[in-house]
């Protein structure tokens, strides 16, 4: 049978408070298995709340997630995670297969040790990447976009079938933006589902088939055409340029020099 | 001299033998800990940690006298305390960890040194805060042993996890992992080796028996693990070659042990083939 029936991301009233503040308010939606979705809007709309809320990591105010027919915490195997990668320190020691074998560790748990299918699952998706040859190198050695094909193989090695990707174009060069939506492309195209926070419009118009747009609140789902309408993006990113939260602004600018 | 004066018969002493043995005990938690105190960027925090034990340990010398037992958990409460302390302070107000940390622990620092000139014996602050190897104790012996097993046993166990909470904190959160756990685990651990290490290093220096040989295998391992073997080896090279010059050129051990280590330091700073200053400096400042 196939699997991936039961992938499919279902969020009922799905609200999340820290403290009085209100990070994501009463979503519903549904995102189909096999599709690739850009959760949209602008700082602090909420993208990374709901990408750690289907992770099961951000526990909800109320409503409910579920993953197919599963809590988000037991649906963990099947969910892959890039977080994004300006916190990563680049001078680590650890070369880009220890990066990817980083993806196995969570299904190895405290006791056992790297088995041959693990070091298979490795070698697969270095291969799927394109960066088998990389593999000894220390992660300072590599492009920009061979970093982050580096976390999206230790994604690919993690074993799921749903990919989280938080801002996984922030920081690329434009060869690497290419390279990225070819690679996400080609994953939707062989059944993945990929639900990633983007805050280019532009790009997810171009890289994804279905869009989720934030306000806190849900302000659209569907195809990303009609989710990116200008009516949709004057109610989304209206206060864009308010002052009310100084935080915004610098991130802002950074996001826009991306 | 003769090879055996210099290196065998410094430990026909008792207090030699332990020292050593001590130092070498504490070379392989303290090589592991630093690692992740260097990867984490949490090395000035191990030196203000290291400074808020005294009053932990001047008030258990005041209530219980020079028990170890009482000293080692006078030490363990006044680090938690202000490692506690400084993360709370650093939810609650608007100071950042770094300002709470400083603020706390040269209170405490501060609380250590009145407290130690209240101590009704011939007490030398100096011994608390340099360390003096000749007043290693059998007891002294079993809690480094202690320490450093149990150091070594966490590290074993919780491998990955520490490696993953190093490198990629959110990752790690995102797969189930326990990030608060390990980052206060690892803040225990700390604790638990500098009052470990005290006796033989003092409480300021023990940290460069963690620091030293982790930045020195830093600048030449591409990989964690090779790093935390190397940090370890250096720390025992550093540990031996330390207590023998003590003995021979009569020094203070904890400052012996902390140059050698240095010089460890100082030339893989300027001689690692791939991250070293005359080889940044040969290639025109490129890397």
């Amino acid at each position: 049978m196939d699997p991936s029936d039961q992938n499919i991301v279902l969020l009922r009233a799905a609200t999340v408070r820290y403290g009085r503040l209100t990070a994501l308010r009463d979503i519903t939606l549904s995102i189909p298995c096999g599709s690739s979705t850009a959760i949209l809007g602008r700082n602090g709309a909420g993208k990374s709340t709901l990408l750690r809320a289907v992770l099961g990591w951000q526990p909800l105010t109320s409503g409910e997630i579920r993953i197919g027919d599963a809590h988000p915490q037991h649906a963990r195997p099947r969910m892959a995670y890039v977080p994004q990668r300006q916190a990563i320190d680049w001078d680590f020691p650890i070369t880009v297969r220890g990066v990817v074998e980083q993806g196995r560790y969570p299904s190895l748990g405290l006791f056992r040790r790297m088995a041959r299918t693990d070091d298979e699952q490795v070698e697969r998706a270095l291969d799927e990447l394109g960066i088998s040859d990389l593999a000894p190198r220390q992660i300072r050695m590599l492009s920009g976009g061979q970093q982050q094909r580096a976390f999206l193989a230790r994604a690919i090695a993690q074993g799921g079938d749903i990919f989280l990707l938080d801002e996984p174009f922030a920081g690329l060069d434009l060869f690497a933006v290419e390279e990225l939506a070819h690679i996400l492309g080609n994953w939707e195209a062989q059944g993945r589902t990929v639900l990633a926070a983007v805050h280019d419009p532009a790009i997810a118009r171009r890289c994804f088939t279905r869009g989720v747009l934030l306000d806190t609140g849900l302000v659209a789902e569907g195809p990303i055409a009609d989710v990116l309408s200008p009516a949709n993006i004057g109610r989304a990113y209206r206060r864009e340029h308010c002052v009310h939260d100084g935080r915004a602004q610098p991130a802002a600018a950074g996001d826009a020099e991306a | 001299m003769s090879l055996h004066d210099l290196l065998i018969a410094p430990f026909s002493y008792e207090f030699m033998r332990r020292g050593l043995l001590s130092a070498a005990l504490l070379s392989v938690s303290g090589g592991l800990l630093g690692c992740v105190l260097v990867l984490r960027r949490m090395a000035l925090m191990g030196d203000a940690l290291s400074h808020s034990l005294l009053p932990g340990i001047a008030a258990a010398w005041l209530l219980f006298g020079t028990s170890t037992v009482a000293l080692f958990f006078g030490g363990l409460i006044a680090g938690l305390l202000t490692a506690l302390g400084s993360a709370l302070l650093s939810r609650l107000t608007r100071i950042k960890e770094d300002a709470a940390f400083g603020s706390l622990f040269i209170v405490f620092f501060g609380a250590g040194v009145a407290l130690t000139s209240k101590l009704p014996t011939r007490l030398n602050l100096a011994d608390f805060l340099f360390g003096n190897v000749l007043g290693v104790s059998a007891a002294d012996l079993w809690l480094a042993a202690a320490v450093s097993g149990g150091t070594a046993a966490v590290f074993a166990v919780f491998y990955r996890s520490i490696l993953l909470e190093t490198f990629d904190p959110v990752f790690h959160r995102a797969t189930g992992g326990r990030g608060g756990l390990v980052h206060m685990g690892f803040l225990t651990l700390t604790v638990l080796n500098l009052v470990a290490a005290m006796q033989t290093m003092g409480i300021v220096l023990a940290l460069g028996l963690f620091l030293l040989p982790a930045v020195g295998a830093y600048l030449w391992c591409d990989r964690f693990v090779s790093m935390l073997l190397l940090s370890i080896g250096l720390a025992l090279l550093g540990s031996v070659v330390g207590i023998l010059l003590s003995f021979h050129a009569g020094l203070a051990s904890g400052a012996s042990i902390v140059l050698c280590l240095g010089l460890v330091f100082l030339v893989s700073a300027l001689f690692s083939p791939r991250y070293g200053t005359v080889r940044f400096l040969w290639r025109g400042g490129a890397r």
